[in-house]
């Protein structure tokens, strides 16, 4: 498929589209890689988080600026 | 210039010398010079990789970029950071901790062969050693604008300080320093913004005369046919390619995660990064979006951003945005040359001399510190006439992160690639690259393909060479899902 016959608007779509598949893929890696070295275990250091958060302020930024 | 807004310039250089002075104290050998003693919490190494960052191809040419494109600038902080530097924290950096390496090209050595380490390393510190000269000449270029420098004069001072704390300190100077300077770019950028809105009319004013006169400046994506940033182009080259080789194997970046406390630390502060580097375009992009709504009369897009300084800004506030952007550039310089050192005197010297004595690689580290800044000031009046600074080093970059990525790739997720095949991939596909390129294509269009040769390349080579047994590997692998 030739990318560049479609209208502009479908770089949001697809940046949209790749970032949900990237939220969904941080929460396949287990705790074992996420809480290493940690201090401790506490909810706020789990990185997944942090990603979900990052993502979802980014799928609002591509949906604000189409 | 005011003397309160030279107050502050001198109050400046007097802190950060004094900080890298009194970090000097603590390098006691090569492991505190390179990885600052393997001391650095989450937070710094978050604040310290956006300082890194955000240098002459993101400062002055991305404001310069912004006021000839609009909001489409700011990929380059988002679709072209965020998900790269998400993946960098919870793959990458993982692997490399495991690995137990000082650098990348460490990790691609033992992965492939020595012949790798050392073509990485050294494609690594070439393209480096120019970016520290661009960066020098964006600060000659803005030292030029606000107070009449010659540009040599520029390039001679900023080479001195950071110079001076760089080689006392090391990493832990460098990274602490960039901290305190993304401080300021941040105070300093949040002013602009502030005054730049206020003096425009509001948001709603300034979104609606931006608009009026560029319809295009406020979307996202560039149409499939324009010359500079198509987005097929965006997405594709820098998305998958650029973004992902840039902050998943980047040396100046990644230097500072391999200093960190622990594993947890190293991977939050490249995810703390991720959060700053979401409000960037508000310093970088924002600048040239108000210099475009104000009309400014500029000779080259690149001059937006001290014309905003030296037009919008009162005295006080401007010497802090001054010191903004200088501080940006220098943490960019100072990180290069201290990375560039490293490679040269772990990652090349170790491979190439029989016997390279570690415990003269402090020694020889600083050696190369001062080296580097030499060559990179003699390099900084080249770049004058390569147009936009940002262009250029992103150009040079497309010619090699194609096929480092691929090597990551397949070396990082499986077992396949062989050290014959990824030194030969690595080798090829820059040669290809430089063909596309002068052959006139665009750079994301470049680092595309010579990243999808390269996986192909790298993959079908691998049959017909040797391969390292599966169980040398296990150590430089992702496979977290694999018992113990």
């Amino acid at each position: 498929m030739d990318l560049s016959s479609l209208p502009v608007a479908w770089a949001n779509y697809l940046s949209i589209f790749g970032f949900l598949v990237l939220g969904v893929l941080v929460w396949l890696i287990p705790n074992t890689v996420i809480f290493t070295e940690a201090p401790d275990q506490s909810r706020w250091r789990d990185m997944r988080l942090w990603a979900s958060v990052l993502i979802a302020m980014q799928l609002v930024l591509y949906t604000l600026f189409d | 210039m005011h003397p309160l807004d030279f107050a502050i310039v001198a109050g400046y250089l007097i802190l950060i010398t004094f900080v890298g002075v009194r970090l000097s104290g603590r390098v006691k050998n090569a492991k505190d010079f390179f990885l600052a003693g393997k001391s650095l919490a989450w937070w710094v190494i978050g604040l310290s990789i956006i300082g890194t960052n955000i240098g002459a191809n993101s400062y002055v040419g991305a404001a310069g970029n912004a006021f000839n494109i609009g909001i489409a600038q700011a990929n380059f902080e988002w679709i072209g950071a965020i998900p790269a530097m998400i993946i960098a924290a919870l793959v990458f950096i993982p692997l490399y901790w495991k690995a137990g390496v000082y650098s990348i090209p460490e990790y691609l050595g033992l992965r492939y062969n020595p012949a790798v380490r050392v073509t990485a390393a050294v494609i690594t510190s070439v393209v480096t050693v120019f970016a520290i000269g661009v960066a020098l000449w964006a600060i000659a270029l803005t030292l030029q604008t606000y107070l009449d420098w010659p540009i040599w004069v520029g390039i001679v001072v900023t080479g001195t300080v950071v110079g001076a704390y760089s080689i006392a300190g090391g990493l832990a100077a460098v990274a602490f320093t960039d901290t305190l300077q993304v401080c300021i770019m941040f105070i300093g950028g949040l002013v602009i913004v502030g005054l730049g809105i206020s003096e425009t009319g509001g948001f709603t004013g300034f979104a609606e005369t931006l608009t009026r006169d560029n319809p295009n400046h406020l979307q996202a994506y560039l149409p499939a046919d324009h010359e500079s940033f198509p987005w097929p182009g965006v997405l594709l080259g820098l998305g998958l390619v650029l973004s992902p080789a840039y902050w998943c194997a980047g040396q100046a970046i990644l230097q500072r995660t391999l200093g960190a406390k622990t594993q947890w630390d190293a991977s939050a502060g490249m995810m703390f990064a991720a959060f700053g580097k979401m409000f960037i375009p508000l310093l970088v992009v924002f600048p040239g979006l108000l210099a475009l709504v104000m009309k400014a009369q500029i000779e080259y897009p690149d001059m937006a951003l001290p014309w905003v300084i030296k037009n919008v800004l009162p005295p006080g506030i401007s010497g802090l945005m001054f010191i903004a952007i200088i501080a940006a550039l220098q943490s960019t310089i100072d990180s290069g040359v201290n990375s560039t050192s490293l490679m040269i005197t772990r990652d090349i010297r170790h491979v190439l001399i029989k016997n390279p004595k570690p415990e003269n690689d402090l020694k020889i580290g600083r050696y190369l510190t001062l080296i580097l800044l030499l060559l990179a000031m003699c390099t900084a009046p080249l770049v004058a006439n390569m147009g936009g600074i940002f262009t250029f080093i992103q150009t040079i970059l497309s010619l090699f992160q194609g096929p480092m990525l691929a090597l990551l790739l397949l070396g990082a997720f499986t077992t396949r690639a062989t050290p014959q095949a990824g030194l030969w991939t690595l080798i090829s596909g820059v040669v290809i690259s430089s063909m596309m390129l002068w052959a006139g294509m665009n750079m994301l269009y470049v680092a595309f393909y010579s990243f999808i040769y390269s996986l192909a390349a790298l993959w079908i080579l691998s049959f017909i060479t040797p391969a390292h047994p599966e169980s040398d590997l296990s150590k430089l692998t992702y496979s977290p899902w694999r018992r113990a």
